[in-house]
């Protein structure tokens, strides 16, 4: 599959997403997230719990509804077509197929009931191909770097290792060859060399399949290895996005702070930079920036009016901190 | 370092479990030493037996052979392990920040519930103690009024630290931490691991992620398939490993410390 | 495919509803016997008069106001409810407890045993022959039900306990040096106690009607004292001439169902609620 360099797959324009209740005010949730995904690009997402990425996944794959959230503003422009207008029997034949999902590894899992067989089959069901089933099953699990491929297939996921069992989800999302693949936290809870090896893998797709991939992450560290593009996300607003070597010099304090917290690139035993307090949650966002509070740059109009916009260029370095020009003398 | 007193003497432990028929062996004759003061770290896989050989250290599980020394003392002998009062003197931190508070109890409850066993304070004092507790844990009043499903993954665990000082304890086993957190949450816990050694606190940290591990330890024993492959000051082992099993976990580390391993590797 | 559900139930309406319903017939119960200007035991020779402005449910056979008599009964119908469900729920869910936690295996099956045997019985027919064999009247109905009902409450406080014991806040009590004591009172049983109190809840609807339905089988409260099930069954016999007596009563034991359900209702969609995050 050739993929047209910088053309964009995915336009997330001031894209809010919040909880509308009956009698109270709408509960912002994410508010004005802006990036884009070029056709075979890695891009990840990081941010803390609460910051509303896993909030903007579901805006892609459309199970916002699930959890009683609804786009209230921006646009999700998927190869042009805006996602947060299109009805249910759309989305049918956009997720699992043009776009395909891979879950948390802890919270879901292949359907505990189905032979891993099964679910393939099931996940083959709709898609077209050369080959029969029984034919393109064996050569998703190949895809995926599983070995014993006819006793696997055989088996149910207890039987399976929590690595094998995050393979057999990666293996099921392709199976239509998706163009954009969504990965949620894909290796939390997994040892450190699964964790490797599934990004490997990820790596690999990309590079075989030409499929885009939008990684989800709270680890920097993880992020900064394997994308093209990091999109730092604070309390539902998008404050950064830049190439992996852009964030190498960060322009806001936020990834600046995340980026000293991490282990791998401090000295045994070094100051390790804490964020002081807590992320702000849903509902108790203030004026200004929310990141404000807890940064050592705070100045007076940081407090008052809008969260800042992201200024620059899309598809450039840029920041959503009013004062992003000094930091850049700082650094 | 040195010249401090051993605290804990693990000497050819060895776990075995039976499951329906057969036998699965844990931990295969593992030894090891905890010197006061010292940050010990365990590193291995999942099913490498690192978390069963803690909950040995805990007291938690009696081993199937070998024996447990505490400043000298069996630690099992008899029905229950540390008698004597020794039972605060070694504390344990869990993995799963969800399950390890009693969700019916808020943070200062469960904090102050500990310093008057301990302690045998009355009520008033018992909460003042904890309120100081948890606030050198980062964990302010309003969130130590807060019941654990009010509280962040991180949160959780800093109150779980601080109910397990509350027994002022000589040494700290922390069983994988950090690996249900959040990055920055990671980053302060560990930063809190930092300052309680320097107060003089033993820690055995137990992690898949050798980041973590060098980052807070001095000297590390690497698990696999219950046996320790490998041992020794967590430096040397980074710069020079000497088991492949080892390069293999180097190379998995997120980040630089991973590509750097990788380089290496290479040549 | 949408479905929107006509009525939403919110969770603090049911919950306050049914308090609020609940709460009503309580405090009639204790009021009205005390204000009506009627005994409600006292017999008279206006039998059997409709419903009207001087006996707002009329009479029944005896000529006794059913309205004074149908409040009355409240306090001693719920009353006894109240009781057959709290014995079995704190003494189920004690042994269930201990049960669950419990690694010796002789004890655990034998009194595994005896609490699945107890709960192969339908729950009625048991009550209603232990009654039989102990003897009429409300201490014979709460013994019976108490001896019924506590292998429904062990069993799922079993199964519970069992759960919680695995928690890491038990074992962190552990290498606490908590006293076993401790543990059990104040870390596994309150979590245990959180779904076999919520069974409780349910389970008092079927023990009101339990109760009921004794005494109008007769094995029950011993007349004149009002009772609804007595109560209904007294009018049941000339229901066509008079449907007053049983309507009422039955009415009083429906809005106690419905109050009760409503609220366990209220507090299941609050907790769901609450966990939705």
């Amino acid at each position: 599959m050739t993929t047209s360099v910088n053309k964009s797959l995915l336009d997330l324009v001031d894209l809010e997403i919040g909880i509308v209740r009956p009698r109270r005010k709408t509960l912002v949730i994410v508010s004005k997230a802006n990036f884009s995904v070029n056709y075979g690009e890695m891009v990840g997402i990081v941010g803390e719990s609460g910051s509303g990425k896993t909030m903007v996944c579901r805006a892609i794959i459309g199970t916002l509804i699930r959890r009683g959230a609804s786009v209230i503003g921006g646009e999700v422009n998927f190869e042009g077509k805006d996602l947060s207008k299109i009805s249910e029997a759309t989305w049918k034949t956009l997720r699992g197929k043009v776009i395909g999902y891979v879950p948390q590894s802890a919270l879901a899992g292949p359907n505990p009931v189905l032979t891993i067989e099964k679910q393939l089959a099931e996940a083959l069901k709709n898609s077209h191909g050369t080959g029969s089933i029984k034919e393109r099953s064996r050569e998703l699990l190949d895809l995926v770097k599983i070995r014993r491929i006819e006793t696997v297939l055989r088996q149910y996921p207890y039987q399976l290792s929590g690595g094998m069992k995050q393979r057999v989800m990666i293996a099921c999302a392709l199976a239509s060859e998706p163009k954009l693949l969504i990965a949620d936290e894909p290796t939390t809870g997994l040892d450190v060399t699964v964790q490797s090896q599934i990004m490997e893998l990820l790596k690999e797709i990309r590079r075989e399949l030409g499929t885009a991939i939008v990684l989800i992450s709270h680890d920097l560290a993880l992020v900064d290895e394997v994308c093209d593009k990091v999109v730092v996300m604070h309390a539902g607003a998008t404050v950064e996005v830049g190439s992996a070597k852009d964030l190498a010099k960060p322009r806001h304090p936020y990834t600046i702070a995340l980026n000293s917290s991490r282990i791998d690139t401090v000295k045994p035993g070094g100051d390790l930079v804490v964020i002081a307090g807590n992320p702000p949650s849903v509902g108790e966002w203030m004026q200004g920036c929310r990141f404000a509070l807890r940064c050592s740059l705070k100045e007076d109009d940081c407090t008052v009016g809008e969260h800042p916009p992201l200024f620059g260029q899309r598809g450039e370095h840029q920041s959503a901190c009013l004062h992003a020009d000094k930091i850049e003398d700082l650094v | 370092m040195k010249n401090e007193e051993i605290l804990m003497d693990v000497k050819n432990v060895s776990v075995s479990f039976s499951a329906g028929g057969s036998t699965i062996d844990a931990v295969k004759n593992a030894s090891l030493t905890v010197r006061a003061g010292e940050s010990i770290g365990i590193v291995g896989e999942s099913g490498s037996g690192k978390s069963t050989l803690a909950r040995v250290m805990a007291g938690l599980q009696t081993p199937t052979e070998g024996e447990v020394l505490f400043r000298g003392e069996q630690v099992f002998k008899g029905h229950k392990a540390y008698q004597n009062n020794t039972r605060n003197q070694v504390q344990m931190v869990f993995q799963d920040p969800y399950g390890s508070l009693n969700p019916q109890l808020t943070g200062l409850s469960a904090v102050a519930e500990a310093v008057r066993v301990h302690k045998k304070v009355k009520k008033a004092e018992s909460e003042k103690n904890a309120l100081e507790l948890l606030q050198r844990m980062g964990i302010g009043k309003l969130d130590a009024l807060k019941k654990p499903r009010q509280l962040s993954g991180g949160q959780r665990q800093r109150v779980s630290v601080a109910r397990a000082l509350s027994a002022t304890p000589s040494l700290l086993l922390a069983d994988e931490p950090t690996s249900a957190i959040d990055q920055s949450a990671q980053a302060q816990l560990l930063k809190l691991f930092l300052g309680l050694l320097d107060d003089g606190l033993a820690i055995v940290l137990i992690s898949h992620d050798l980041g973590v591990i060098r980052y807070l330890t001095q000297r590390v024993y690497v698990m696999k398939d219950g046996v320790f492959v490998e041992e020794g000051e967590t430096e040397k082992v980074f710069n020079d490993p000497q088991v492949e099993y080892t390069k293999l976990l180097l190379a998995s580390i997120p980040g630089e410390l991973g590509k750097a391993a990788r380089r290496k590797l290479e040549h | 495919m949408k479905k929107k559900l006509k009525t939403r139930i919110d969770g603090t309406y049911a919950f306050f509803t049914g308090i609020g319903m609940l709460a009503s017939l309580v405090v009639a119960g204790i009021i009205v016997p005390l204000v009506s200007k009627y005994d409600p035991n006292e017999v008279s020779s206006s039998q059997i008069l409709p419903p009207s402005s001087t006996h707002f449910f009329g009479t029944d056979i005896l000529g006794r106001d059913v309205f004074t008599r149908v409040f009355d009964a409240t306090l001693i119908d719920l009353g006894t409810a109240f009781i057959g469900v709290l014995i079995p729920l704190s003494v189920g869910t004690v042994i269930g407890t201990l049960l669950g936690i419990s690694r010796n295996r002789r004890i655990n099956s034998l009194v595994g045993s005896i609490i699945d045997g107890i709960n192969a019985f339908p729950f009625l027919i048991f009550v209603i022959a232990l009654v039989a064999f102990l003897g009429p009247g409300l201490r014979g109905i709460i013994i019976a039900l108490s001896l019924v009902n506590w292998a429904r409450y062990a069993r799922i406080a079993r199964t519970r306990a069992v759960i919680v014991n695995q928690q890491g806040y038990v074992e962190a009590a552990r290498t606490l040096g908590y006293s076993r004591f401790r543990i059990l009172f104040k870390h596994i049983i309150p979590n245990v106690s959180s779904e076999t109190r919520a069974y409780a809840l349910s389970d008092f609807i079927i023990v009101i009607i339990a109760v009921a339905a004794l005494s109008f089988l007769g094995l029950g409260v011993s007349p004149p004292q009002a009772e609804w099930g007595a109560m209904i069954k007294a009018g049941s016999g000339i229901i066509t001439l008079a449907w007053w007596e049983s309507v009422f009563a039955g009415l009083a034991l429906c809005w106690a169902g419905i109050a009760v359900a409503l609220i366990a209702e209220g507090l299941t969609r609050r907790l769901r609620e609450g966990n939705q995050k």
